[in-house]
């Protein structure tokens, strides 16, 4: 039997190796890639050298890549904010008998494949899709608009996937909020906008942080959404990682690449641990 | 409570609320719909209403193979991510020691990493160890993804589990190993299963990953999908999309159901 | 597929020849002789599945949508008939997708596919994959135009690794509902820079078809290029007006039948497949180039299975049915073989078989660049 102090380490040594093994070994060995030599052959020589780093690097292009990518996301990250937050509020708020229904409504599409919710859009934005020739139908445009295969298209299909993880995360947090201090702010004189402002909204920021942070991280990370909606001018780096990876077989540039992202992600995610609990992320999990 | 609030600003809530579900269910309607559109185009206005493309579906033994070896991946890597995940679960709820917070983070950090990442790495890895792409790697990778997910949901489901009954069980003198699989295993049945079934979702709808894992010439159903958007009509597709909807809709309700009814039964 | 004691196979042939076994028993054996010395499998028994099934199924990959539809309503079932050989179908989006998925096979698990090009021929013969066709057991060989036959055999030492199935043409499609026939014929390749039609276009997501019309429109020879930077400079600039660049077939369907564009290079075949969906789809063929598609048969799979596959898709009846159903003319000689009317008006259709006045590429320009131009494209395509 094992002894009681140990107990927990013995309990946690499957999750931890099966995590250092499949995860950071993986990672540290792109790390040590990313130094060496490509070969045409696909042989890559092992080597300490930083001409890989340098070549990404110094070409604008990749930190051009980087630059969309984060832009995307960002506006994705807002749009879920700004339509997540009311409807959690509304949720959390309303006196509808069967919440939990509510939510469950709210993840179903969840259960959904994601590429067939992804390319649903297609029908949906297409020049004969149903936006489309309702409106053309209606007689409110007489030429249908170009709503596919363009940074909308790819906005509005993140946004689809990440809405539901930032309305729970919301949800969550202002569902645990003690109602007696919102009353406690009326008592006080406070007006209704007053009370959300000075009590209901700080105390639900840690939700809508941890809400945000996953929409962000999930975005900037999404290959399929952008492969899929995007068009011409679509510029996602998981898609130069792709084609380094699987079509250009450029296995250090792909490391490279694959580095740069998860740093930028990582620099982020850090500057959030600073002002923000990371734990609250995974809160919203408990539902 | 209802007279604090401003009617103007809560019926707007309530309209953007309903926009959302709209917004949610749209473009599934909009999905099922075009399944049964007569034309080749798959594109609106439809043109009559037909089962033909079901037809075709069924006919294709591709996407059964594909659905035969999603399957079986999702039970497998689910398995070992359950097993794995709730043996750390229990550790992180049932005990305090040193390094807790640390572990904790370590564990959900996959949640973070993004899937490209992750499958290029492990994808290179496994390469150097002279694995070549393989079911393993596929198996491995996926168990990872889930791994962090199963760990939160089973920890949340356990903090509200009493410990009074295996404390019982063990004044009446059975032994850890007897109370484990006696009391605690059946009163946490409902946190495992919920974890095995998150584990095997998120399995059975992993593309992007499992892009870069797949064997060429091995689909599971995403990456068949992934194919087909670029070779086959769309009204195929969205036949696919329509079953697809129906089977991942449908079976969790009516196993909710009965599950229920079971537990209404007892 | 390599068998463990070639001898004993040599025995059942000859007893299937003598008539002491019927075909069936023979593949059987052979089937099972195959399971065993093929690749011990993973933990799914389906991976091992293509392996153990190849001599009494033969697998055939083509181009999706219309053209594998062509195949599997057309030669297929007749020949499964007659042989007792079924054939297992698969479908490939690109040829860079499928010529890695060979790469990562095992010999013998894909056998025979559609090969576009001879540059596409080239290159499956350079990677190693050329297998030699016995000639005598195709006696339909005979009906097929010389030229092309000469085509393939001059990237592979006079060898046949392929079977010339059909040909097409690479121009411009444009939808009639906007661009009119003397629009088309007075711009010509100058239409896919033109400013009018920004973000109603598409083109062919590929390094040969990009720097192609990129060449023409700079008034260059696309594969002698006299200065490659302005043809990608050339590139760059029409990618400000292309709303999505397609990389297979059925998207470039999809793309004008849902009217998401107007404008686009693509295949005659494809063209004519939306012609006859009732689309209002003009094609331009003098802006392009042609190209020579092949039955390949990969090294390592049961030749003799695939000779007579071959042989029944080039019997004449049954490529002409094909051809009218995937829009693209046989490559059998019209003075030979009589072509009906259906193919003789499918677009780049030539009734005199010669090909005078075509534009074919060649093979080595292609490969000697292919790196350095895939890597340029890919780039390009993303904005870069």
């Amino acid at each position: 039997m094992v002894r009681a102090e140990y107990r927990p380490y013995f309990l946690l040594s499957p999750a931890l190796i099966s995590l250092a093994l499949l995860l950071l070994a993986p990672v540290l060995f792109i790390f040590v890639y990313s130094f060496w030599l490509r070969a045409a052959n696909g042989q890559d020589i092992p080597a300490f050298q930083f001409g890989n780093w340098i070549t990404v690097g110094g070409d604008p292009f990749y930190w051009l890549a980087l630059r969309e990518t984060f832009k995307i996301s960002a506006i994705t990250t807002v749009i879920c904010m700004l339509v997540g937050y009311p409807t959690a509020y509304f949720l959390a708020r309303c006196r509808f008998n069967n919440k939990a229904l509510l939510l469950f409504l709210l993840f179903l599409p969840f259960w959904i494949s994601y590429i067939i919710r992804t390319f649903a859009w297609i029908n949906v934005l297409g020049k004969s899709g149903f936006v489309n020739s309702v409106l053309l139908g209606i007689g409110i445009i007489d030429k249908p608009l170009s709503l596919l295969y363009n940074d909308f298209s790819v906005i509005m299909g993140l946004v689809y996937f990440q809405l539901p993880y930032m309305i729970i995360n919301v949800y969550v947090s202002l569902d645990g909020i003690d109602r007696n201090l919102e009353s406690a702010a009326r008592t006080l004189g406070c007006t209704a906008w007053q009370t959300f402002r000075e009590v209901t909204l700080p105390l639900s920021l840690p939700g809508l942080g941890a809400g945000s942070l996953l929409c962000f991280v999930l975005a900037a990370g999404s290959f399929v959404t952008p492969r899929l909606l995007g068009g011409t001018d679509t510029l996602f780096f998981s898609q130069l990682i792709y084609e380094a990876i699987i079509s250009q077989l450029d296995w250090p540039t792909g490391s490279v690449l694959s580095l740069m992202l998860l740093l930028s992600l990582g620099i982020i995610v850090a500057v959030y641990n600073r002002f923000m609990s990371l734990s609250d992320i995974y809160r919203s999990f408990a539902k | 409570m209802s007279a604090d609030r401003p009617d103007l600003g809560w019926n707007g809530l309530q309209l953007l609320t309903l926009c959302v579900y709209i917004f949610m269910f749209a473009p599934i309607i909009v999905v099922v719909l075009l399944a049964f559109n007569s034309a080749r185009t798959g594109s609106f206005p439809m043109e009559g209403f037909s089962f033909v493309w079901f037809g075709k579906l069924f006919e294709n033994a591709s996407i059964m193979d594909a659905f035969q070896t999603s399957l079986v991946l999702a039970v497998t890597s689910s398995f070992l991510a359950t097993a794995i995940g709730v043996m750390a679960a229990i550790a992180l709820i049932r005990y305090s020691f040193k390094g807790k917070a640390v572990i904790n983070n370590l564990l959900s950090l996959p949640l973070l990493m993004p899937e490209v990442v992750l499958g290029v790495a492990l994808l290179m890895f496994l390469k150097f160890l002279e694995q070549p792409r393989s079911y393993m790697l596929l198996l491995l990778g996926h168990t990872i993804l889930s791994l962090p997910y199963v760990v939160l949901v089973v920890q949340a489901r356990l903090v509200g589990m009493r410990q009074h009954y295996e404390e019982a069980a063990m004044s009446l003198g059975a032994n850890r190993l007897q109370t484990f699989f006696a009391v605690t295993l059946p009163l946490m049945a409902p946190a495992v299963l919920g974890g095995f079934l998150f584990a095997a979702t998120l399995s059975f709808d992993n593309i992007t990953a499992t892009l870069f894992w797949k064997k060429p010439g091995i689909e599971t159903v995403p990456t068949k999908i992934f194919a087909m958007l670029r070779t086959s009509i769309s009204p195929e597709i969205n036949a696919l999309g329509a079953v697809m909807i129906v089977i991942t809709v449908a079976l969790p309700l009516v196993g909710g159901f009965v599950v229920r009814r079971f537990a209404k039964g007892k | 597929m390599k068998f463990g004691d070639s001898k004993k196979y040599e025995r059942l042939l000859e007893a299937y020849e003598s008539g002491d076994i019927d075909r069936r028993s023979l593949l059987r054996i052979i089937g099972a002789a195959a399971a065993v010395v093929g690749v011990a499998g993973g933990p799914l028994g389906k991976l091992t599945k293509s392996a153990m099934a190849a001599a009494q199924s033969i697998r055939f990959d083509g181009w999706g949508g219309i053209v594998s539809e062509a195949f599997h309503n057309n030669a297929f079932p007749p020949y499964t008939e007659k042989t007792g050989v079924k054939v297992v179908e698969g479908e490939f989006g690109d040829t860079d997708e499928f010529l890695s998925l060979v790469k990562a096979s095992q010999p013998g698990e894909y056998n025979v596919f559609l090969v576009s090009g001879v540059y596409d021929y080239f290159r499956f013969c350079q990677a190693g994959f050329a297998s030699q066709i016995n000639e005598s057991n195709i006696p339909n060989l005979k009906n097929v135009l010389e030229p092309t036959l000469v085509a393939f055999r001059n990237e592979s030492e006079g060898k046949l690794s392929a079977v010339p199935f059909d040909y097409g043409v690479t121009g411009l499609a444009y939808n009639r509902k906007y661009i009119s026939d003397d629009e088309a014929k007075s711009k010509g390749v100058k239409l896919l820079w033109d400013e009018k039609y920004k973000g109603k276009m598409a083109g062919y997501d590929s390094f040969q078809t990009r720097p192609w019309m990129a060449a023409l429109y700079l008034g260059q020879d696309p594969q002698d290029p006299s200065d490659i930077k302005a043809i990608w400079d050339a590139c760059r600039k029409q990618r400000e007006l292309v709303v999505k660049y397609w990389s297979s077939g059925q998207e470039f369907i999809d793309l004008f039948a849902k009217e998401e564009i107007v404008l686009s290079d693509g295949w005659s075949g494809r063209v004519a497949s939306l012609q006859n969906s009732g689309q209002d789809i003009g094609f331009l063929s003098t802006v392009g180039f042609a190209w020579l598609e092949g039955l390949y048969v990969l090294k390592g799979s049961p030749m003799e299975e695939a000779e007579q596959l071959l042989n029944f898709c080039i019997e004449p009846k049954v490529a002409i049915a094909i051809a009218e159903g995937q829009f693209y003319p046989t490559s059998l000689d019209p003075t030979k073989v009589p072509m009906p009317d259906s193919v003789k008006k499918l677009p780049g259709y030539d009734d005199t078989g010669k090909f005078e006045g075509y534009v074919w590429e060649k093979a080595k320009f292609w490969y000697d660049h292919q790196d350095e131009f895939k890597k340029e494209w890919s780039r390009i395509s993303k904005g870069g």
